[in-house]
């Protein structure tokens, strides 16, 4: 019943793959070592461990041909990798939580830099209330940063969107960096069948590695990186204005790239997953649920079985969450007269959920008023059931007939 | 005219410590007549009008007037030593070179008849180490000068560093030691402050130049350097930071990489402060320093404030508990010292991490006139204030320049602003300190060399 937004090429092209069972966390992994990264830098926290594990037997086993840096902390994790992008190397690492929050002064400065980074976020909830479960409060946190962030619903989407991430990033027409988020524990820990894509084919998917044409620390083409700019004279305010605007053309780029390595990706290896937005059972819709990552598949069935009950009802996914994609949820929510957002964070501004605050934005370029509401759910590892989503998909449908409550719903509260 | 326009070694003399015993002129004489007749040495030490003492010596002039006046060509600049050669067979005793001489630098010997001059005893000048009183050095410098004054200075000219600062000078020369296959981090303060990165475009530097953060300077240069290493080619990877980036702030990432022993030359330029952005105080800001952060006052409760409250956090001998490849501490006055360390860490950072630790005193900082830079980084190293050593795994630690007899404090610290506040307790505990480091690192010497 999944339908991408975008038209999907014929899946005619059966590729060679052999069939694993592994928790998502290792599909990362092995992502990882198919797309050939140089250097990996690793530092350990729950609960994206088990991935830097699978990454370092992958090398320690001679089958990733990858330099590995067990650096001191996520800040120099970071750091080791700009400095090895500078020199040409493809790079890899992952992180969540207080290491992304330790990590923020090289993040920050990687997209401005141009770095087409790679890193996983194994989302975990933000600190304090002391917790160690997932939840996406820390790539939230981070979404205003220029790095492209994509989440996944299915281990086997891990898999294959950590192998895209570098084509995305690489891409000349990008030269960002991306996060590939894969919730804590529902997906790191998660053990599913999966497809590995054939190393030959992953190789030719990937194309020639072409990482700092754009800007390198390099005596055979010596330049200065990032010299000060900015201030309120000369040349400085011009160039500054130039380097923020091409990461903003940047980021716009990513999204018809992100669309067109997903539609390469699905003629080669015949899996096809939405690359910006998802729409499921959604035509004929009066309403609908957005979700985002591993929530989605309690959220389908809870579609499956309001649709079955008689609610016309569907659901809408991002899969692309930065940039966000505004034409594409455009079209989607044009089909509908309410929709329910559902979070897995908080925005402490507006009090409702990061998504609901960006739909809301959407929703005002859209020029036709729609009633919708914020759900937040699944914070510090906790479940969205199908129980859950049913409350959503009955609160939403008060939206048509009743003044839309300005408070988000918590799911969880009364668990 | 080989070696035209290049440097030579030379004798050099410090009238304040020459107490007039003669002891230099006895050596010379034995050295150079076989007996210790002061009259005959070729160093004569005279009274000077203000009581003290002056030094007649041949300077080994580059236009020596008594190679002009000579009508025998007994006297011949050598171009190749710099010294001025005297050719006995040449000579016709007609003492006009003794006229010509404006230094008392030619005079007759009486035991012979003939003129005689210094002949730098072929590069080994038997005076020097016979004053006690290191009145008299033997500067070995000129080979700096002509092994490195050819070399290309990468960076651009005109750095705007502050008057009378020495870290451009610092700067040039590394990097004309390293050479061009490096890639040089320059994280935020003085050094990209002077223009090392550039502004809106425009770079100061000739190789690749970067800003890392303050923070990640080593992190950053590691990979860079290990994608180097992975592709098969040979390039440096060298920091040149601040003491502020290095030991507070930057520390996890500098320990990190020493720890990983990465491949990196990470040069720490010590002015004891955030000296860039307004001299606040660092980690390595000494006790009592007046910063802009530690600043003198009243107080309250009868507690005035006297500078930094701390004594300064030894970067240099943490890092030789990191037990690195190489890890050095430098001064700009002691430039023969700071070269022979820099051609190791270059050779240790091929290895391993190589650490260079140089002391620079900041004219605006530490407020004191512009002309005074070497002084205030020799009387630094004369009163043990700084230490100059050296440590690789093998040798242990070694120190370079051992003061054995050194001044009092008191000598460093008049030289500055910062201070001038001091109270006599606060001197007390300057000094105190100073031999309480002085011992730490001596026994450190002593048990690493066992």
């Amino acid at each position: 019943m999944t339908t991408a937004i975008l038209e999907t090429p014929s899946q005619t092209k059966p590729a060679k793959q052999k069939v694993m069972l592994v928790e998502g966390n290792e599909a990362a992994a092995l992502g990882v070592a198919l797309a050939r990264p140089d250097m990996v830098a690793v530092y350990p926290i729950t609960p994206q461990s088990s991935l830097v594990e699978h990454v370092a037997k992958l090398i320690a086993d001679g089958k990733m041909d990858a330099d590995i840096v067990d650096a001191e902390g996520e800040h120099s994790v970071l750091s080791v990798l700009q400095g090895g992008a500078l020199a040409g190397a493809r790079t890899y690492t992952a992180t969540c939580g207080p290491g992304l929050a330790f990590m923020f002064e090289p993040y920050f400065r990687t997209s401005g830099m141009r770095l087409p980074i790679v890193m996983s976020i194994v989302t975990r909830d933000g600190i304090t209330p002391q917790s160690v479960w997932g939840g996406h409060q820390d790539a939230m946190t981070v979404r205003e940063v220029g790095w492209v962030q994509v989440y996944c619903e299915t281990v086997q989407e891990v898999l294959d969107t950590t192998i895209m991430a570098f084509k995305i990033a690489e891409h000349h027409d990008v030269m960002l960096p991306v996060n590939v988020c894969l919730d804590g524990n529902y997906l790191s820990y998660g053990t599913s069948r999966v497809e590995l894509p054939d190393q030959a084919e992953v190789d030719a998917f990937m194309g020639v590695k072409d990482v700092n044409w754009h800007v390198a620390l390099d005596p055979l083409r010596p330049m200065a990186v990032d010299p000060l700019t900015g201030g309120s004279g000369g040349k400085g305010p011009s160039t500054f204005v130039r380097y923020r605007k091409g990461q903003c053309k940047g980021m716009q780029n990513s999204l018809r790239v992100i669309e067109e390595v997903h539609a390469e990706w699905a003629q080669r290896f015949g899996r096809s997953f939405a690359p910006l937005v998802e729409e499921y059972r959604l035509e004929g819709a009066d309403y609908a649920i957005m979700t985002l990552g591993s929530m989605t598949g309690a959220a389908k069935d809870a579609i499956d079985e309001a649709r079955d009950a008689g609610k016309k009802v569907g659901l809408i996914k991002i899969k692309t969450f930065s940039p966000f994609p505004v034409d594409a949820l455009m079209k989607s929510l044009d089909k509908v007269q309410a929709v329910g957002v559902v979070d897995r964070s908080v925005g402490f501004r507006w009090n409702c959920g990061p998504m609901y605050q960006e739909t809301m934005g959407v929703l005002y370029r859209l020029g036709r008023h729609i009633p919708s509401m914020s759900f937040i759910g699944g914070l510090a590892g906790a479940d969205i059931t199908v129980g859950h989503f049913h409350r959503v998909i009955e609160a939403t449908e008060k939206l048509l007939s009743a003044p839309a409550p300005i408070e988000p719903v918590w799911l969880n509260e009364k668990d | 005219m080989a070696n035209f326009g290049g440097a030579y070694n030379t004798i050099a003399f410090d009238a304040n410590k020459c107490d007039g015993c003669g002891d230099c002129m006895t050596a010379c004489a034995t050295a150079k007549v076989g007996v210790g007749d002061t009259a005959r040495s070729r160093i004569q030490i005279v009274g000077s009008a203000d009581d003290g003492f002056e030094l007649a010596l041949c300077r080994q002039c580059a236009d020596p007037k008594c190679v002009t006046v000579c009508p025998a060509a007994a006297l011949t600049k050598n171009y190749a030593s710099g010294v001025i050669d005297w050719n006995g067979d040449k000579c016709v005793d007609c003492l006009l070179c003794t006229v010509g001489c404006a230094y008392a630098g030619i005079a007759l010997d009486a035991g012979t008849g003939h003129v005689a001059k210094c002949d730098t005893c072929d590069g080994a000048p038997a005076c020097v180490p016979a004053c006690p009183h290191d009145a008299l050095t033997y500067v070995t410098t000129s080979r700096i000068y002509n092994e490195v004054g050819d070399w290309e200075d990468l960076f651009a000219p005109g750095l705007a560093g502050c008057q009378g600062c020495n870290t451009e000078l610092l700067m040039r020369h590394t990097l004309r030691r390293v050479g061009p296959e490096t890639v040089l981090a320059t994280p935020p303060g003085c050094v990209p402050g002077m223009g090392s990165v550039g502004f809106n475009g425009t770079t100061g530097t000739k190789i690749p130049v970067f800003h890392p953060l303050l923070t990640n300077t080593a992190a950053m240069l590691a990979g860079i350097k290990r994608q180097y290493k992975r592709v098969g080619r040979e390039v440096n990877a060298l920091a040149i930071a601040g003491d502020g980036g290095a030991s507070d702030v930057g520390f996890q990432s500098l320990s990190g990489a020493a720890e990983r022993n990465e491949q990196i030359l990470f040069m720490v330029v010590d002015n004891e402060g955030y000296m860039n952005t307004g001299m606040q105080r660092s980690s390595c800001t000494p006790y009592g320093a007046w910063t802009s952060t530690t600043p003198i006052g009243k107080g309250s409760g009868g507690m005035p404030a006297q500078g930094k409250t701390q004594d300064a956090k030894n970067l240099p001998l943490i890092m030789v508990n990191h037990r690195c490849e190489y890890v050095a501490t430098a001064s700009t006055a002691y430039m023969e010292d700071l070269y022979d360390k820099l051609d190791r860490a270059i050779q240790a950072s091929k290895r391993g991490f190589a650490y260079l630790h140089v002391y620079s005193p900041c004219t605006t900082g530490w407020r004191f006139p512009t002309d005074q830079n070497m002084e205030v980084a020799r009387k630094a190293v004369e009163t043990n204030f700084v230490m100059l050593w050296e440590y690789n795994r093998t040798d242990g630690l070694r120190f370079t320049r051992p003061v054995d007899d050194p001044l009092p404090v008191t000598e460093y610290l008049k030289a500055m602003g910062r201070f001038r506040h001091l109270s006599p307790d606060q001197i007390s505990h300057i000094q105190a300190k100073v031999v309480e480091n002085l011992a730490f690192v001596k026994q450190m010497a002593h048990r690493q060399s066992a």
